[in-house]
């Protein structure tokens, strides 16, 4: 296990440190920016009141009235770059195995180790649920960095980041376990991104076209981010049991799925 | 005493296609195994199974008496394995592989690693992405040797090797056999298999169609023999040939012929011959090997 491990490590800390600087910098520009706009935000919203619905679809919540510096606060956890690059990463790492070592062929080598394929899969699984930790935990230093931009007053107390943090972290897990699942039906990383992109996609698609469209409304229990709730939980000072029980419950499941799928599957790398 | 590979009416199927049918194998320690086929034949697919990657469709093969699906993890402590089709991580280098391996099996494999590369002329630290696909070979060799493996399982290991590598090779496996290294050997080419090996299986559709020690197999090839005669008058009053022995071409003093099975009879048509000159050729296993797929093809 631990040859496996060293290999992970060469393999996954630049893309991880990549992901994490990112995650950084849009923290940073983020908590800069929103402040600036939040000032004419008032006049945007009475020009196009449709603005209303678009936020109210990426946080979640109902946006009525003034658009409070907690609102915002929650907005730059759910812009759509900061989900781009938690899903992006989630991806790549889940996809490493078996579908990209057998699409490379590497896996012969791998695999002529004395190594099980769940010991190997446990290594990626580390890999994978590490790697998260260090882009948020980047992605917290950007946020706190960044808000010094903001009035201390407009500023959310650290715990509430935390929980955000925390609810963020189940989406990196549900998508990562579907990833799995999907990376361990497949003999074609490229396939299993394809898959698994159009997933997060409609995911993305259903939760905000569920703001304007009543069929939508009746399936948006399907997306990932129907149990991301980072403005609720500023406003309430309290995550949802439920949202996060969910999360990890689909990352649990298509991540065991995955392991027991890649442990009985036949390997042909030609 | 245990076998160290012993398979039972394995096949492995893909949907329709068959990879392999029906293999009956039993090799025994300190062997040298050629697994001899053209391509397509099923032998990557026998040694897949062999390694863990597929499950056999029925059947079952063991190494060292474990089972090769569900014991995998504890057979690869013995087994070196070297990938037909060798793909490398294009960071690797022979020190961070031997590196790899150390932590994998729990030893110490920098002297062995070290030795190896010098033998192989390979620099210690030249990533993959750098190497050329004989270089590569190389490193795959290196790994799977360098923690002194009981079985090697090697798939078409002369690919991409220059000749003088092939010889470094060959002398290092015999130097391994001789330690009691038993040795899987799978080829298409008839030349490496029948220096290094001491028995031969012929694979053809997934199904062994010869098996046999490569010495009976010597004794039964056919050998070319070119005769001189004193003149080509001498030569066109000749004796009819003996038994065995099947002129192809005769041309003035100079006759072309196959010889099969012992020169016992030769030799004695050969003393009351006008013979200037004689040449008789190694056994040639290339006919036996094409005979085994003719006679096959013919049952088709």
């Amino acid at each position: 296990m631990r040859g496996v491990l060293i290999k992970n490590l060469r393999e996954m800390w630049l893309a991880t440190l990549l992901f994490a600087l990112a995650m950084l910098v849009i923290e940073i520009l983020l908590n800069i920016i929103l402040p600036q706009i939040l000032g004419q935000m008032g006049d945007l919203l009475e020009r196009m009141p449709f603005i209303r619905q678009f936020l109210a679809a990426l946080l979640g919540v109902e946006v009525e009235g003034e658009i409070t510096a907690q609102l915002m606060s929650a907005f730059v956890w759910v812009h759509p770059v900061v989900l781009a690059i938690l899903w992006a990463a989630s991806i790549i790492f889940c996809t490493r195995y078996p579908a990209a070592e057998i699409d490379r062929g590497t896996i012969d080598v791998l695999l002529g180790l004395p190594v099980s394929r769940r010991g190997v899969y446990l290594c990626e699984t580390a890999g994978w649920l590490s790697a998260g930790l260090v882009i948020l935990a980047f992605g917290a230093i950007g946020y706190l960095i960044g808000s010094r931009a903001m009035e201390l007053e407009q500023r959310p107390a650290l715990a509430l980041v935390a929980l955000v943090m925390v609810n963020l972290y189940g989406v990196y897990l549900a998508v990562g376990g579907l990833t799995c699942l999907v990376s361990s039906l497949s003999d074609r990383r490229g396939r299993a991104v394809a898959v698994i992109f159009a997933v997060v996609l409609a995911s993305f698609l259903l939760n905000f076209l569920a703001q304007f469209w009543d069929p939508a409304k009746h399936l948006v229990f399907l997306s990932v981010l129907d149990y991301y709730q980072p403005a609720a939980i500023l406003r309430d000072g309290a995550i949802a049991p439920a949202d996060l029980i969910m999360l990890f419950a689909i990352g649990l499941t298509g991540w065991a799925a995955g392991l027991e799928i890649t442990a009985r599957r036949s390997i042909c790398t030609t | 005493m245990t076998p160290v590979i012993e398979t039972h009416q394995l096949a492995r199927r893909y949907g329709p296609r068959i990879g392999v049918d029906g293999i009956d194998l039993r090799i025994e320690p300190g062997e040298v195994f050629g697994f001899l086929g053209p391509n397509g034949a099923g032998k990557t697919t026998f040694i897949r199974v062999l390694l863990g990657f597929l499950r056999p469709t029925s059947g079952g093969a063991r190494i060292f008496g474990r089972d090769c699906w569900h014991d995998s993890r504890a057979i690869k402590r013995e087994v070196g394995y070297l990938p037909g089709d060798v793909r490398l991580y294009p960071w690797l280098t022979v020190r961070r592989a031997v590196g790899i391996i150390q932590a994998a099996h729990r030893g110490d494999f920098q002297g062995p690693g070290r030795d190896l590369a010098a033998r192989l002329d390979i620099d210690p630290d030249l990533p993959v992405r750098k190497m050329s696909r004989g270089m590569r070979q190389k490193l795959a060799l290196i790994i799977a040797l360098v923690h002194g493996p009981k079985l090697l399982v090697l798939d078409e290991p002369t690919s991409a090797l220059d000749p003088l590598v092939q010889i470094t090779l060959a002398d290092l496996l015999r130097q391994r056999c001789r330690a009691g290294v038993t040795v899987f050997f799978s080829s298409h080419t008839l030349s490496e298999v029948e220096h290094l090996c001491d028995r031969v299986a012929v694979v053809r559709k997934g199904r062994i169609v010869a098996d046999e020690p490569i010495d009976d197999l010597r004794k039964r090839a056919r050998r070319e023999v070119v005769i001189r005669f004193e003149s080509a008058a001498a030569a066109a009053a000749a004796e009819p040939p003996p038994d065995g022995l099947t002129v192809i071409e005769r041309d003035g003093d100079r006759w072309r012929a196959e010889l099969a099975g012992e020169a016992g009879a030769l030799r004695q048509w050969l003393a009351r011959q006008p013979v200037r000159d004689l040449m008789i050729g190694p056994p040639d296993l290339r006919t036996i090997f094409h005979a085994y797929y003719r006679e096959t093809e013919d049952l088709d």
